[in-house]
């Protein structure tokens, strides 16, 4: 998907010093960044922090944007990369957290274990057995149908790396739907 | 195509990610083997279960204030200057770099001799003839090559 005359338009108002014009550059992306936020961080708050972030980012760097690249797709790519320096982050420090804590965890109450995982969507579930590539690239080309080279655009990778974290990303959906809720797959 | 390979493929053929020759190519094969078929069902129903949870679980939104208050943050900010794009060079850079590389390599062929030579001393004669010998150690056949110290080939001699 290509920059549209209107984007472009909207963007040299911005850069002639028109900020008002910055707000119809990105609303129709404000829901779709904020899905892509939150289906790679697996949480609303720090989804907004990070759609925040990508439009703050997106406004101080449109100067060094190429207009002749979707403009979509550069939201997506700064998006991406947020979510994914966040949940490195998170990673990280809920590791410390773990290795802190292993001591404490055996005298725990077995009833205080209960997670918000056990409550986290079926779809959730199903996101969480992909590793981090795989999610975004299902996030991108399924859930907000990307096509691939789109796909491959937003995150900086080859279209053939792509189709590679696809195929790996349905086959383990597929399996499992098949192993843990035969019930979403009889549905179709 | 035999049903290994085209089960390598059913997970892009779910969701119409492969040229059509080759999707027409695993269709033929899936029409006739229903193993195949059956696989490439359970992916287009896993797929098609996926998108309509993701439909279902609505992500939330900014409230109207909330998103009119974010951008008026975001647009008092400064716009950083336009850097120019990766890899470009501009012309007279590259131009003046250029012939300092040129103007270097000719200096050092002219003063080769009297540079980075302690003065007084001279230059160690060097061999006038340089030969290169090749054997063969099938036929024990002799190549020799003669060369002047300009590398220049004077013959050969077998």
């Amino acid at each position: 998907m290509r920059m549209n005359e209107t984007e472009k338009e909207l963007v040299k108002m911005v850069l002639s010093g028109r900020s008002e014009a910055f707000e119809p550059l990105v609303t129709p992306y404000r829901q779709p960044l904020l899905a892509i936020a939150y289906r790679l961080t697996r949480d609303l708050e720090e989804a907004k922090e990070v759609a925040q972030e990508t439009l703050l980012r997106a406004y101080k760097y449109l100067g060094r944007y190429d207009t002749s690249r979707s403009f979509r797709n550069w939201l997506f790519q700064i998006a991406a990369n947020e979510a994914r320096d966040r949940v490195r982050k998170r990673r990280r420090e809920a590791d410390a957290v773990e290795e802190a804590g292993r001591e404490s965890i055996a005298n725990r109450d077995p009833d205080s274990g209960r997670s918000s995982r056990e409550f986290r969507s079926d779809l959730e579930n199903c996101l969480s057995v992909l590793s981090p590539r795989e999610r975004e690239v299902f996030v991108l080309r399924d859930l907000e149908e990307l096509d691939i080279k789109e796909t491959a655009g937003a995150l900086g990778i080859s279209s053939i790396s792509v189709r590679v974290h696809l195929s790996s990303a349905r086959r383990k959906i597929r399996d499992v739907i098949v192993a843990k809720y035969p019930h979403l797959q009889e549905g179709s | 195509m035999t049903c290994a390979k085209v089960k390598k493929s059913l997970p892009l053929l779910a969701g119409n990610d492969l040229p059509a020759r080759k999707a027409r190519k695993i269709l033929t094969h899936a029409d006739r083997c229903p193993a195949c078929r059956r696989e490439l069902e359970s992916y287009r129903g896993a797929l098609a279960r996926v998108k309509a949870a993701a439909g279902e679980d609505r992500v939330g939104d900014w409230s109207d204030p909330e998103w009119k208050g974010l951008l008026a943050t975001i647009t008092a900010e400064r716009i950083a200057k336009r850097s120019p794009a990766p890899g470009f060079r501009p012309r007279w850079a590259v131009a003046s770099g250029l012939a300092a590389v040129i103007l270097l390599a000719v200096l050092t062929l002219v003063f080769r001799n009297s540079i980075f030579r302690p003065e007084g001393t001279a230059l160690a004669p060097g061999p006038e003839v340089i030969s290169v010998t090749m054997v063969s150690q099938e036929t024990g056949l002799q190549v020799v090559w003669f060369l002047n110290k300009n590398f220049e080939w004077k013959g050969d001699k077998k």
